[in-house]
């Protein structure tokens, strides 16, 4: 039987029968890699909190330097330690922080706080990890989607995030972040790290991003140093006594 | 392997090449030939699916109402190059993620649709296969050259390795700093129309009186 397949019976058919067929096909896909890309973005974050900190990712284990990882609220108590709810709150991490909640990863060598803000074509984000002065910065890392290959981009080469790990965030008791200054940071100056020649926008949106997230994590910090500061005195008093 | 099936697949890597004779798949070639990495996987990915789409279209060419022949091809195509993303996402995670929104432009490549129209309609599915692979290695070979030049004039690495030395570099007290023109697409554009020029001059064959 010859099939006339250009009649409008026939095409019908055709399209319905092959849509099908195709999407058993992708649902099928989906499905069955979804594991393995959910370790995968899991292992990436794990990867690069243990970046922050200034450890190689490749020789040191993620559970051997992060003793626990917390969500806090906007004064700084702990409402949730549950792992994967931390990872589930990164995942959309504008919604977190409008939401007021604030993962942060605490370790043995200090704490890591998750990073999001505007580049110059899209979002950027990464991690900042303070050491347990809750001042000085062990390392950041910064990533990208869209920021100029060579320019803006340039944020994510390891030569730029080194300029950070030293610097300090706080002038007294003012969370001032960094500021990444155009034409080169001004010497000694502990706040300041050198912009990226060409990448203004992208550099400004870095310490805008800086600055506002750490201010999330304000209250918390201040607690971590007020307690460390009572401990320093409380220990100097029984000296004393 | 006959010698006209063995041609099919030897043709597009020079004189019936997708990228300098065809002139397809060229806002691709400048998209993702920054780096010498993503360029092959770019290539790969573009040469899984140009033979794949070929084969099932040559498989169904029969059968295929001629009214909604776009159609079809485009939900071909577009399931094969899920499926690529699907496994890059699931297996090379890092590369998948430098690839970006690349991958899901394989949809739009013209070389996939412009191979199945031209060859996979009217031919037999094994030959069909061999022509979708060989235009995906042509495709290939043309982005790991140009990305060759950009990641070695522009940033002085090959595949993240450094192959200029840090010594030379104005900034360490050297005499030597990167083509910064070479990181955006217009100098991939001057690199295939050096590439062109190389090759025409070759092949007189391809000159136009």
């Amino acid at each position: 039987m010859k099939v006339n397949t250009n009649s409008n019976t026939y095409i019908i058919i055709y399209s319905v029968i092959m849509v099908v067929i195709v999407a058993v096909l992708l649902a099928v896909a989906a499905l069955g890699l979804a594991p393995r890309q959910q370790e995968n973005m899991l292992n990436e974050k794990k990867t690069q909190i243990v970046k922050a900190l200034g450890e190689d990712p490749a020789t040191v284990a993620y559970d051997s330097v992060i003793t626990k990882a917390v969500i806090l609220d906007q004064t700084g108590a702990v409402v949730s330690e549950d792992v994967s709810e931390v990872f589930a709150a990164l995942n959309d991490l504008k919604g977190s922080f409008a939401a007021n909640r604030f993962p942060l990863f605490v370790a043995t060598s200090g704490v890591v706080a998750p990073l999001y803000g505007a580049g110059l074509w899209g979002p950027i984000w990464g991690y900042i990890a303070l050491d347990t002065d809750m001042n000085t910065v062990k390392g950041i890392v910064l990533d990208h989607s869209g920021e100029t290959p060579g320019l803006g981009a340039e944020i994510t080469t390891p030569k730029h995030q080194a300029m950070y790990v030293g610097k300090s965030v706080y002038e007294n008791d003012q969370l001032v972040g960094i500021t990444l200054k155009k034409g080169g940071a001004e010497k000694g100056n502990p706040h300041q790290v050198d912009a990226i020649t060409g990448g203004t926008k992208t550099s400004d949106g870095v310490s805008a991003m800086i600055s506002d997230c750490l201010n999330y994590y304000k209250p918390y910090f201040d607690a971590a140093r007020a307690a460390a500061t009572a401990e320093v005195e409380a220990e100097s008093n029984t000296l004393n006594e | 392997m006959a010698s006209k099936s063995l041609k099919n697949l030897t043709a597009p890597l020079s004189g019936n090449n997708p990228v300098i004779v065809q002139i397809l798949g060229i806002c691709s070639a400048l998209a993702v030939t920054v780096q010498l990495k993503p360029a092959i996987v770019m290539g790969l990915s573009v040469m899984v699916v140009t033979a794949f789409s070929n084969l099932v279209m040559s498989l169904l060419r029969n059968g295929v109402p001629s009214r909604i022949r776009i159609i079809v091809q485009l939900v071909v195509i577009a399931a094969l190059v899920i499926l690529v993303d699907q496994v890059l996402k699931a297996f090379v995670y890092d590369v998948s993620k430098q690839l970006s929104v690349y991958v899901g432009l394989i949809i739009t490549n013209c070389i996939v649709m412009g191979r199945v129209e031209a060859f996979a309609l009217q031919n037999k599915p094994w030959d069909s296969f061999l022509d979708g692979i060989g235009n995906g290695l042509g495709y290939a070979s043309i982005l790991v050259i140009i990305a060759f030049f950009r990641e070695l004039l522009g940033s002085g690495t090959l595949f993240g390795f450094r192959i200029i030395p840090e010594s030379w570099y104005l900034a360490e007290g050297g005499f030597y700093s990167n083509c910064g023109l070479m990181l955006f697409p217009p100098m991939a554009l001057i690199i295939v129309g050096c590439i062109i020029w190389a090759h025409r001059s070759f092949n007189k064959d391809l000159q136009e009186k």
